[in-house]
């Protein structure tokens, strides 16, 4: 390759040679063709100067008359071109003749043919009656000087220019051979760094993955174990008051004491699932249309008591807005947030909660709710982690670290977003955005619930796979007095609903066969009337497509929950 | 450089060193080459020119005073391709077919006389001062040295000669 480049490379400065060769040759041709021109011009001249000058002198030759001669050869020094003028006789002697350079004019005829042979001179025989008897001679001035030089001149700048365009060709031969090696080499130098980023973009690929990988597991394992810790912990006071409760002789008072620790521990547990669940956003919510100012404002005391005298609480609920979520969840949120705040305040501080219209929402409105505290916080790494769960600051003891992943966990899950502002020492901002719904809805009116919903009884159809919790369903709700049949399938109990009737239906969602929803679905083709309570642990289909619009009670579910979701149920499909 | 001009400046070599060195003529010697030449310069009516290749006739009308000085110049001198012959007689009697005549006078008739035997005759009549006053229609004259002529234009044309410009040029004068 580098030699055929050689070889193309290196024939071109003999053809530009030749070339500018061609060009002077031909350079001179032209300017010798031209000259030539010019002397043959000039010799015809001369010629014809010589013949007049032979016809009007003849008879001063013939008669030897010096003076006429003379006569006949004056009058030519009007012609400035003509530097010599002669007549001779026939013998060759001088009649008569001048030289305008004032130099002696050769008195015999054959010297003039000695004077400077460069000169143009042309002679005519002078004749009279066809005899010779003399000879005229003219000679012309040399080339005038100028057409000397012009002619020199031409050709010196034709051999210059030639001359310029080798070098300047030669050089830029040169320059471009230069700068093709060049580009040689630096194409090899770019395909090397090339192969060398590529090289190292597949490490650094695969440095990410492992990363990635461990980051996974570093989260899981923190999630695992802040699980287990928490649950250990719960589980530990809920085996140790149940021993106590077995003891046979242990005082009433005491039994009761423990009892509550076990029921305590136990929504405990349910809360951390319960939370859990929001962060990974698998909770079922049930969301309302709710005031967004209006819900801050009735908070405003517990707020106050959560926070504490030393941190002063402001809203700025300066964005009226509607917006269409989980009650609960968002008060839970927005304490979730709040408490964080207060746990950066350690020496007190002012916590601001204002609501914000937001830029953000792709053609819908969104409010922020800008919770924004006093206090230390927090360095980037530290921000980029709060969502994560059972990611904490706080020693152990103080806190799960799974607060703000709830709040993370319901505001995707509503349609919106949560972001984090802090710099160490100049406070924190969290801002919970949600979607704005249209102002004109409705707002429901609360319902409060009742401790315990004063209720008839009523035929109550348990439907649950699970044998312990079906019999404890069955046990609670024949403590309050109602008349339960258990079936253990979807298709158990809708072919018991066909034999006889009930007034309400409590079923698991997550059954093998036939689940909850579709059970629900096909009782409502065949019994419309007859309302279903839907109860779940957790059910990826009605987090996904909702219950609906059936009351759905969490798992697990406490006696007092249970019974007013019944009775609710029961009354929401009397009515007509 | 042209070969013209090598073979002149060759020619010019070899000639030089061997010009010969020449001797100033006599008067006589010059009217004598001069006697010739006229005839190129004069036109004479057709019948009075020789016939076919007949040569052109030179008369010395009643004397010689060339000898052979005139023979040598008449042997180099050709008119219109003719050569020229000399004749030498004592008087103008059969001196009819001359076309031209010198006269310089003789025993038998004065140069006056010989002239008026021609009359009308288309013959050029050439005399020499040195021979007396009567003058032809060209008459020799030493004028500073040279031998130089006066020319009778008014007599030629009544003969019936016409001369031409370039040697009335030449004249000393010339009566018309």
């Amino acid at each position: 390759m580098r030699n055929m480049l050689k070889e193309n490379w290196r024939s071109p400065p003999v053809a530009i040679f030749v070339a500018a060769m061609l060009i002077v040759l031909i350079g001179i041709a032209v300017i010798m063709q031209t000259d030539s021109g010019y002397r043959d011009a000039r010799e015809d001249f001369a010629r014809s100067q010589a013949q007049l000058l032979a016809v009007s002198v003849a008879a001063a030759v013939d008669f030897d008359d010096p003076v006429a001669a003379k006569e006949a050869v004056n009058p030519l020094h009007v012609i400035s071109s003509i530097r010599l003028a002669a007549v001779y006789d026939r013998s060759g002697r001088l009649i008569a003749g001048y030289d305008r350079a004032g130099e002696a004019v050769p008195a015999i005829e054959q010297t003039i043919a000695s004077l400077n042979a460069n000169l143009i001179r042309a002679s005519a025989p002078v004749e009279m009656r066809g005899q010779r008897i003399g000879t005229a001679y003219i000679q012309l001035d040399r080339q005038p000087l100028w057409r000397r030089v012009s002619r020199y001149g031409t050709l010196a700048v034709l051999i210059a220019a030639a001359t310029l365009i080798v070098i300047g060709l030669g050089f830029a031969q040169r320059a471009l051979r230069t700068a093709n090696r060049e580009l040689g080499k630096r194409a090899e130098a770019l395909a090397q760094a090339n192969e060398l980023l590529e090289e190292q973009v597949a490490q650094r690929a695969q440095a990410e993955d492992q990363l990635r990988q461990s980051q996974k597991m570093q989260a899981l394992g923190q999630l695992t174990g802040g699980i287990a810790h928490d649950f250990n912990n719960q589980l530990t006071v809920i085996q140790g008051a149940a021993d106590m409760l077995t003891r046979r002789d242990l005082p009433d008072a005491k039994r009761i004491r423990f009892a509550r620790a076990i029921v305590q521990s136990a929504n405990n547990a349910a809360s951390l699932t319960s939370q859990l669940l929001a962060f990974a956003r698998r909770q079922p919510l049930a969301p309302e249309w709710i005031d967004l100012n209006e819900l801050i404002a009735e908070m405003d005391d517990l707020l106050d008591r959560t926070m504490g005298e030393r941190i002063k609480v402001i809203t700025d609920l300066a964005a009226p807005c509607r917006v269409e979520v989980d009650r609960a969840q968002l008060q839970s949120a927005i304490l979730n947030i709040a408490s964080n705040a207060r746990d950066a305040m350690v020496d007190g501080g002012t916590l601001t909660i204002a609501t914000r219209d937001m830029p953000n929402g792709e053609g819908r409105r969104m409010v922020g709710i800008e919770i924004t505290d006093t206090g230390e916080g927090m360095d980037a790494e530290t921000s980029d982690r709060i969502f994560e769960p059972f990611f904490t600051t706080k020693g152990p003891g103080h806190g799960t670290g799974l607060g703000l992943s709830q709040v993370y966990g319901f505001a995707t899950q509503s349609g919106g977003d949560v972001t984090v502002a802090s710099h160490p020492g100049k406070g924190t901002v969290l801002t919970l955005i949600l979607p704005c719904v249209a102002a004109n809805g409705e707002i429901a009116p609360r319902e409060v619930a009742a401790e315990l919903a004063e209720q008839p009884v009523a035929d109550i159809l348990v439907v649950e796979d699970n044998e312990d919790v079906g019999a404890f369903a069955e046990a609670m709700l024949a403590e309050l007095g109602h008349r339960v049949t258990r079936a253990s399938s979807g298709e158990e109990a809708l072919e018991m609903c066909r034999s006889r009737s009930f007034d309400v239906v409590l079923s698991d969602v997550v059954m093998p066969g036939m689940g909850g929803l579709k059970f629900a679905d096909a009782l409502a083709a065949e019994r419309p009337s007859l309302p279903v309570v839907l109860a779940t642990g957790y059910s990826q289909e009605i987090a996904e497509a909702g219950s609906g619009g059936r009351t759905v009670v969490m798992k697990p579910y406490r006696l007092a929950t249970l019974s007013q979701a019944l009775a609710s149920a029961m009354k929401s499909a009397r009515p007509a | 450089m042209r070969p013209w001009r090598t073979l002149l400046f060759a020619a010019a070599v070899a000639a030089v060193p061997c010009a010969p060195a020449v001797a100033a003529p006599t008067d006589t010697a010059v009217k004598a080459a001069f006697l010739p030449r006229f005839a190129r310069y004069v036109t004479w009516p057709a019948a009075a020119m020789p016939k076919g290749s007949d040569p052109f006739i030179l008369c010395l009308v009643g004397g010689d005073p060339f000898g052979a000085a005139l023979d040598d110049a008449v042997r180099s001198q050709s008119i219109d391709g003719r050569r020229i012959i000399v004749r030498r007689m004592d008087s103008a009697v059969g001196a009819d077919r001359c076309q031209i005549a010198f006269v310089p006078g003789g025993k038998l008739q004065s140069p006056g006389q010989i002239m008026a035997a021609f009359g009308r005759r288309p013959v050029l009549t050439v005399t020499d001062a040195n021979a007396g006053p009567q003058r032809g229609m060209i008459h020799f004259s030493v004028v500073d040295g040279r031998v130089r002529f006066f020319i009778d234009q008014a007599s030629a044309a009544r003969n019936g000669l016409t001369i031409s410009s370039r040697l009335l040029a030449l004249a000393i004068g010339v009566k018309q």
